[in-house]
């Protein structure tokens, strides 16, 4: 992994978004997302309604286990992959190369906050949509097998891919961790063990669905980590300037005195 | 750090890359601003913003602004103090409705059946456009703290007065009266939201009728500066850069 690629030659300003890699993580994402849209509009209905018939294990129960074998493989591979591929020479590299690394930082971190948005936003909230039609006799409902054990754990492998990319590529970030960087990736992260205390909470206490419940609170504290990703933003920008200053340009760092 | 190489040596590859990078990190900003302020807006205010029949005038008025202008206020931290860009409010508003009308029409109506004027979201942009407009005019946190979100507090209600109007006209229905919104929620059932659930205003002996949408307005808007400026921190925080050797 410590071959240049800008020794290939060309001029390096051009091209650094990848406008191909951006598309094919774009509509990746958006395929399996409309995939498990569609599957629940024909199967919700059908078979999703009653947890104790034996449709509902197939449809549904199955369809859940195949989503955590599918999560954990891709998670070791993806994870497993990223460290073992890890620039051993990352303090040497050109800033050439360092700058067109971080534009690949931002592919990953557009991944993830591309599938934060179907997670948090969309299957989220259809969440509400779902609870006004059953009364849920399962954890496991075709709205909750899809948001909690679908969609969150994709944006978990793509926030820690980002991160795990960041720590093995970029000299900064090899170096020293960042604070803002860690929250944007663990807090939404936590989201998926808060559905443990949400899951316990409602099997406990009540069945009727009052979406501003205290007990939600969890998700929304960790919800609010995602602005982190503000924090991290100013990092990126900062080194940036660095790596594209001019001769004579004055430059503003964090602190002015450095 | 001056000792960084620069990886450019022309006006035009800095340009270039300059135009790069805002092309990217712009998706990136509102789609995670779409993501973390629907799902903290849908589990602080969600309830009253799904339903038609909850959109009354003392709970809906009073915790809509007041938990809507966290994100807002945040950002304003995050992009104003940073970058000079006098845009969090309306982004992060304009955000969440983006989300919300995606899962209202293609969930709520597509998946549910429920019908669209029953799930149709509260109007935010206008104070969103106050708030971020107060502060371009004032450049100061502090005068938007105090007089933008006071206002934005105020006219929530009648920003969302010509939408809701409608649903509030009377009829009678097998010898009650009911609003309209009553009635649709009344006939569309919902499983998980019994008619005691709902939080919207009952009366108390200590209420003066008339004037429940104006106090709870000005109630709204107070609670909202606290909110505001307490959410400034909070972008303070979230947008430090702190690096560390270890965790």
């Amino acid at each position: 992994m410590s071959t240049p690629s800008v020794e290939m030659g060309g001029d390096v300003s051009k091209g650094l978004i990848g406008g191909k890699r951006i598309a094919i993580i774009f509509f990746s994402v958006l395929a399996v997302m409309i995939t498990w849209r569609i599957y629940q509009q024909l199967f919700a209905w059908d078979k999703g309604m009653d947890s104790f018939e034996p449709e509902f294990q197939i449809y549904w129960m199955n369809l859940l286990y195949a989503q955590w074998i599918a999560e954990f493989t891709i998670a070791a591979v993806l994870w497993g992959y990223l460290l073992k591929t890890r620039d051993k020479n990352v303090f040497n590299i050109t800033p050439k190369e360092e700058l067109k690394r971080y534009f690949t930082l931002l592919a990953w971190l557009f991944c993830y906050v591309w599938i934060v948005y179907w997670a948090a936003s969309f299957f989220a909230e259809q969440d509400a949509s779902w609870h006004q039609v059953t009364v849920r006799d399962t954890d496991f409902t075709p709205s909750h097998i899809v948001l909690f054990y679908g969609t969150m754990p994709c944006y978990i492998l793509a926030g820690v891919g980002a991160f795990l990319y960041a720590r093995t590529r970029l000299p900064q970030f090899a170096e020293r961790i960042s604070i803002p960087f860690v929250i944007a990736v663990v807090g939404p992260f936590m989201i998926l063990p808060n559905v443990g205390l949400n899951e316990w909470g409602h099997t406990f206490w009540f069945m009727e669905e009052l979406f501003s419940a205290s007990l939600h609170w969890g998700f929304v504290v960790l919800g609010w980590t995602a602005l982190a990703l503000g924090g991290l933003l100013i990092q990126i920008v900062l080194r940036f300037i660095q790596l594209t200053k001019l001769d004579d340009e004055v430059l503003v760092t964090e602190d002015m005195n450095d | 750090m001056s000792a960084v190489q620069s990886a450019i040596t022309t006006a035009e590859q800095q340009h270039r890359i300059y135009k790069a990078f805002d092309l990217i990190v712009i998706p990136i900003v509102t789609l995670v601003i779409i993501g973390a302020f629907h799902i903290h807006f849908m589990l602080t205010a969600g309830d009253w913003d799904f339903w038609i029949d909850w959109k009354d005038r003392r709970w809906w008025v009073t915790v809509t602004p007041i938990t809507l202008i966290f994100f807002p206020a945040a950002l304003h931290y995050l992009l104003w103090t940073n970058f000079r860009l006098p845009i969090g409010a309306t982004l992060s508003c304009a955000g969440l409705l983006v989300g919300e009308w995606m899962n209202r029409v293609f969930n709520f109506v597509g998946w549910a059946y429920f019908p669209l004027n029953m799930v149709v979201p509260a109007e935010i942009i206008p104070m969103a456009l106050i708030l971020d407009a107060i502060l371009i005019i004032s450049r100061s946190l502090t005068v938007t703290g105090i007089i933008g979100s006071m206002v934005w507090g105020i006219i929530f209600y009648p920003a969302n007065w010509a939408l809701i109007a409608p649903f509030h006209v009377p009829i009678e229905y097998n010898g009650t009266m009911m609003s309209v919104a009553d009635l649709i929620g009344y006939n569309y059932v919902r499983t998980g939201t019994p008619e005691y659930i709902r939080i919207i205003e009952e009366g108390t002996l200590r209420t003066f009728g008339e004037d429940v949408t104006p106090v709870s307005a000005f109630f709204a808007g107070f609670i909202s500066v606290f909110a505001y400026f307490t959410w400034i921190g909070f972008g303070k925080v979230l947008s430090s850069t702190k690096w560390v050797k270890r965790l």
